[in-house]
């Protein structure tokens, strides 16, 4: 804990002499200014308003996404057709840029909810991949056990498939909300959602408040962190490895 | 209830591993239990895989006739240990006994394994108890269900000569009425079973 402390306070230092040796404001903005900016949107309601409203519609398409690429994960691992069915929307899903997401996305469906959608496409093939290695990976001996005994579906999935699926799921879900936090922003940037945080974002751009934007890039650093710390505790409380 | 196996054949990469197989079990005679005998690699789990429905024959026919007690037109239930333990390792010996069917509780599991297994050894993740108490849960864990039909592939496997004297004597007293087949090369304590010997 001391080591990692240690860490921290050595880079904010690095940060700090960078920001006094450029000494412009505007090019870099240094950790003590970023502070007192942050201090200040704290203290607003407009502050929160944008979280609130990003969190709200990021999480969202990130849950949306989770359940779309799980539940096609287990019809593909049920039915091989379908997996050959999805291969190239998947595929396709993967390499499309988000930027030309996000412009198809704000012509199809303005620009209001337009994160939610951009993070659950971003999400969907993460978790698909994912959930179907794992599926995959289960212990043919277990699901032969199953088999003999009867399980009932119920049962097959809480004793034999979760547990399979945990390491998969506790990377991919990692990997997929961080993914879909810098998606949504990106969207939220260029689409321009009145009261959220990629509008607060693009606002410091176009009034040159690097303070602001970093302060603002904190922000989303940390609320990210703090929803995926809690999805983590919540996913290790439900399945047991 | 009838349960017939007729002309078991199975074929590996062109060699026959089971030639013809008959085997009929009577579960009102007094004959109903079977020991499979014969080296190791003959084909005694296969011939044990096949009449617990996971593997095919590649030829012959498994007939059962039920009877009013079985409760006709059902499919046989199974209740049966493998070679391997196949048990859900993160899980305690209890949740290893109850997971299986709905209908044993928890209370039911703890008692039956205390039978063979040290009470503070149940709640534990069985991959923290050694081979032969993991081969113990597998034990209760077939024998609990209700079944028609007991399979069990080397089930004294890893077990000293007092916990094998133990174990035989729950599998006896509580499979009730259900028949028994049991691979195992290692004969000694076993009840005097009918012999099925595979060459």
């Amino acid at each position: 804990m001391l080591k990692k402390s240690l860490i921290v306070v050595f880079w904010l230092v690095i940060w700090q002499l960078a920001s006094l040796l450029i000494h412009n404001n505007i090019m870099l903005a240094g950790p003590v200014n970023t502070i007192v900016a942050l201090k200040r949107m704290i203290l607003t309601g407009e502050y929160w308003h944008s979280i609130t409203f990003s969190a709200v519609r990021i999480m969202g398409g990130f849950f949306i996404g989770s359940i779309i690429g799980i539940l096609l994960a287990w019809l593909s691992y049920r039915e091989k057709y379908v997996e050959d069915v999805l291969k190239p929307f998947i595929t396709t899903l993967k390499a499309i840029p988000v930027a030309s997401f996000v412009i198809i996305l704000l012509i199809w469906a303005g620009n209001k909810i337009l994160s939610l959608y951009v993070s659950a496409l971003v999400v969907v093939p993460l978790l698909y991949l994912n959930t179907l290695s794992g599926l995959k990976s289960t212990d043919p001996k277990l699901l032969e056990m199953a088999e003999v005994f009867r399980m009932p579906m119920r049962r097959k999935l809480l004793y034999i498939y979760l547990p399979s699926l945990y390491p998969f799921w506790n990377s991919s879900l990692q990997a997929a909300l961080g993914m879909a936090w810098k998606s949504g922003v990106a969207a939220e940037v260029i689409g321009q959602p009145l009261g959220s945080v990629g509008n607060g974002l693009y606002q410091s751009k176009i009034y040159l408040e690097t303070a602001d934007l970093f302060a603002w890039t904190i922000t989303i650093i940390l609320t990210a962190l703090i929803l995926e710390k809690l999805m983590l505790a919540v996913l290790g409380k439900c399945i047991k490895t | 209830m009838l349960i017939q196996f007729r002309d078991i054949t199975k074929i590996y990469d062109g060699k026959k591993i089971l030639n013809r197989v008959n085997l009929s079990i009577d579960t009102a005679s007094d004959s109903k239990d079977v020991l499979l005998k014969g080296p190791s690699g003959i084909g005694k789990t296969t011939l044990l895989r096949i009449m617990a429905g996971i593997e095919n024959s590649d030829s012959g026919s498994i007939e059962i006739t039920m009877g009013e007690a079985a409760g006709g037109g059902k499919k046989l239930r199974i209740g049966m240990v493998f070679q391997e333990n196949r048990l859900l390792e993160q899980f305690s010996a209890v949740e290893n006994v109850t997971c299986v069917d709905s209908m044993i509780s928890r209370t039911r599991a703890v008692e039956e394994l205390k039978k063979v297994l040290e009470e503070e050894a149940l709640d534990k993740p069985v991959r923290e108890l050694s081979g032969g108490m993991q081969r113990r849960v597998a034990i209760v864990r077939a024998m609990l269900p209700a079944s028609d039909l007991l399979i069990m592939d080397e089930p004294l496997t890893g077990l000293d000569p007092e916990t094998r004297d133990r174990v035989i004597r729950y599998i006896m007293e509580n499979k009730g009425r259900r028949p028994l087949i049991m691979a195992s090369h290692d004969t000694e304590g076993l009840p005097r079973m009918r012999e099925l010997a595979l060459v």
